[in-house]
């Protein structure tokens, strides 16, 4: 992949277009065109807290083992569909991955890869353009934590409604951490 | 008086020369006991960084139950999540005792932010890696408890079904 190529990929995904020209230079920089073959494993669940992947092409598979219930599969995400990025709460948090990224059967998946540890150092040395990333991955988790808890407390709401007597089991596992 | 801003681990990144931006932000606030500092589905248009005392924070989780959900001491932080999305609260922090310390104004930090201050960005990266990780932990929770339905109904009900899929559209690994 050149790096016009590389520049490309970045830009075409929304989590970078707020950076400018020569903050998207930095994170070019840092970048490492990658190639998966069909069934290779992107990002593994329970392993270290993962790096940044924009799909540039190909098809991935989003896979969660569920207790008891074996490994169940999420999602699919094309990357000639709208959301081209995974891995990217790995940049911020320090928990391992909670799902397994997986190239489909069809064919290999091009990706563009920002290390963690590269975007770790980037943050270290006070670089604008990596607290912007920070920031924009920030805004995009909490959006979703907030729709998760609102889809949570529906269920709670609508499990009380029909009067499951194991409610409060199922209501203090989830609502542990609650942020305001 | 300028607020000792180095002592709360929200601010403890910024550098000595960066801390005072964020302290001139930064206006007194105190509570007295029962006082409601952020009331669910009003505005939430202030972090709150506690220096002393003690608060709670409930949820009306099922309408007309309070659930009780944290009791947090100071030196703590109330509010980050309004800072980084729509500023309307999800849960109701009051003052167990009297409470003090200072608030952060939303659209003031975020006029910052938008300026390109790395000082601002360096608070919402520290909140981003709190949010990074109480996504981890809902995650896990999420899917302890859709295993725990679907193991009840056998998958024969095609609402948790659903429900799962809602829960897992919005999940970030």
């Amino acid at each position: 992949m050149e790096e016009s190529d590389i520049k490309g990929g970045m830009k075409a995904a929304r989590i970078f277009e707020f950076l400018s020209e020569e903050e998207s230079e930095e994170f070019v920089r840092v970048s490492e065109p990658v190639v998966f073959a069909p069934g290779e494993i992107i990002i593994r669940e329970g392993g270290t807290p993962s790096s940044l992947f924009v799909l540039t092409s190909g098809v991935v598979e989003v896979m969660k083992r569920v207790p008891g219930r074996g490994t169940r599969k999420l999602a699919e995400i094309d990357a000639s569909d709208g959301r081209t990025v995974v891995g990217e709460r790995g940049l911020l948090g320090s928990s391992g991955a909670s799902a397994t990224v997986r190239v489909g059967s069809a064919g290999e998946v091009e990706a563009i890869k920002i290390p963690r540890e590269a975007f770790r150092e980037m943050i270290r040395a006070g670089n604008p353009a990596a607290y912007k990333l920070a920031t924009r991955i920030t805004r995009l988790l909490a959006r979703r934590l907030t729709r998760l808890d609102e889809e949570v407390v529906g269920a709670i709401r609508e499990l009380d409604r029909r009067g499951e007597t194991d409610l409060d089991v199922f209501r203090d596992k989830l609502i542990t951490e609650w942020m305001v | 008086m300028q607020p000792t801003v180095e002592s709360l681990p929200l601010f403890e990144t910024l550098a000595p020369e960066e801390r005072p931006e964020i302290a001139s932000l930064l206006e007194p606030a105190s509570f007295a006991a029962g006082e409601e500092i952020i009331t669910e589905g009003g505005p939430e248009e202030y972090l709150y960084v506690l220096t002393s005392g003690e608060v709670e924070v409930h949820k009306e989780v099922v309408p007309g139950r309070h659930q009780h959900l944290a009791t947090m001491q100071a030196p703590t932080v109330v509010g980050e999540m309004g800072l980084m999305t729509d500023p309307t609260a999800t849960a109701t922090v009051t003052a167990r005792d009297a409470a003090e310390g200072w608030r952060l104004p939303r659209e003031a930090f975020l006029r910052s932010l938008d300026s390109g201050s790395v000082a601002a960005h360096k608070i919402a990266y520290e909140i981003g890696r709190t949010v990074a990780e109480r996504m981890a932990a809902t995650d896990e929770a999420v899917a302890k408890i859709i295993a725990g339905l679907e193991e009840d109904r056998a998958s024969a009900d095609r609402d948790f079904d659903v429900f799962g899929d809602k829960l897992m559209r919005e999940w970030s690994f």
